[in-house]
């Protein structure tokens, strides 16, 4: 599968909420198909059916060891789509202390209707942002 | 799909009042002077906005240190609301930094007045577009707990850019 097509199955995956509960299970321990059942309000088969789309995505892995059918958590794909977000949230977070900055030069050069009329009369881009993150 | 619980979920007061934030980001010489990584480029040329619901926004992001790549972003805007709202979808594509593929996302901005004059930005933002859905609840829960899950799982060095 390629990078895109794996991150599609494992958002498609974890959308629900019943395989995210059963990833969470799995994040403390490795467990059978029957430890997974018996904290949830659903059928054995129903379980086993999110098993087999949480290994079809790469999440899971499933074993044999002797009778038993172990599930096992796979954390690569899960990264996968984690860094995926923690991307566009440093992009934001880059851009958007820019943007502090680039205010704040509009604002100091004067009227900000004075200023947007005339083109990219703006500041050093390369400077590095003083502005604060007024998040907080 | 306004029900639908995002994954990026970002609220940021900026000081400036909300007019002008708007502004920021619909008027291309504005958006040019901020967006993005320092370091790029948005070739005013190649700039093209037309903002109103079925509108869209478009431009490339060039970096000089970087000559191979060559981001081309087109957001196609289904809500607008002037001073308030720009809700749309972004296409992502061109040559792009190693290790991103081609994407759509869709990205909501939110512009709120806030006392002194400043403006609360409200960025909500979905991915990828392909797999957004009504399934897409719970995003907040579900990553917290990935968080938790990869860090148990394998110790992660994750960059801060600070």
């Amino acid at each position: 599968m390629s990078g895109s097509d794996q991150l599609s199955a494992v958002f498609s995956a974890l959308a629900d909420p019943t395989r995210r509960a059963i990833l969470a299970e799995l994040a403390d321990r490795d467990a059978t198909v029957t430890e997974l059942t018996a904290p949830l309000p659903i059928s054995m088969p129903a379980v086993s059916r999110h098993l087999k789309a949480l290994e079809r995505a790469g999440l899971i892995s499933r074993t044999r060891s002797g009778k038993l059918r172990m599930s096992r958590i796979e954390a690569a794909p899960l990264r996968e789509a984690a860094e995926w977000i923690e991307r566009y949230r440093r992009f934001w977070d880059t851009s958007l202390t820019r943007l502090d900055a680039h205010l704040a030069a509009v604002q100091a050069a004067g009227r900000p209707t004075d200023r947007t009329a005339h083109g990219p009369a703006f500041p050093d881009r390369e400077s590095p942002s003083k502005a604060h993150d007024k998040e907080n | 799909m306004d029900s639908d619980k995002p994954p990026i979920v970002i609220s940021r007061v900026v000081d400036a009042p909300r007019e002008l934030v708007y502004r920021a980001f619909t008027d291309p010489d504005h958006l040019a002077a901020w967006w993005g990584p320092i370091g790029n480029s948005l070739p005013r040329d190649e700039m093209e906005f037309d903002i109103r619901p079925g509108g869209h926004q478009r431009w490339t992001e060039v970096f000089p240190t970087q000559p191979g790549l060559r981001v081309e972003v087109r957001i196609d805007l289904t809500d607008v609301v002037d001073g308030e709202l720009l809700d749309g979808v972004a296409h992502v594509t061109g040559h792009l930094p190693e290790g991103i593929e081609p994407h759509e996302t869709r990205m909501r901005v939110e512009f709120h007045d806030e006392a002194d004059g400043r403006t609360r930005l409200e960025i909500r933002q979905w991915l990828p577009g392909r797999v957004a859905g009504p399934a897409n609840q719970g995003w907040d829960e579900a990553f917290s707990k990935l968080d938790a899950t990869l860090r148990n799982a394998h110790p992660v060095a994750v960059d801060v850019e600070v």
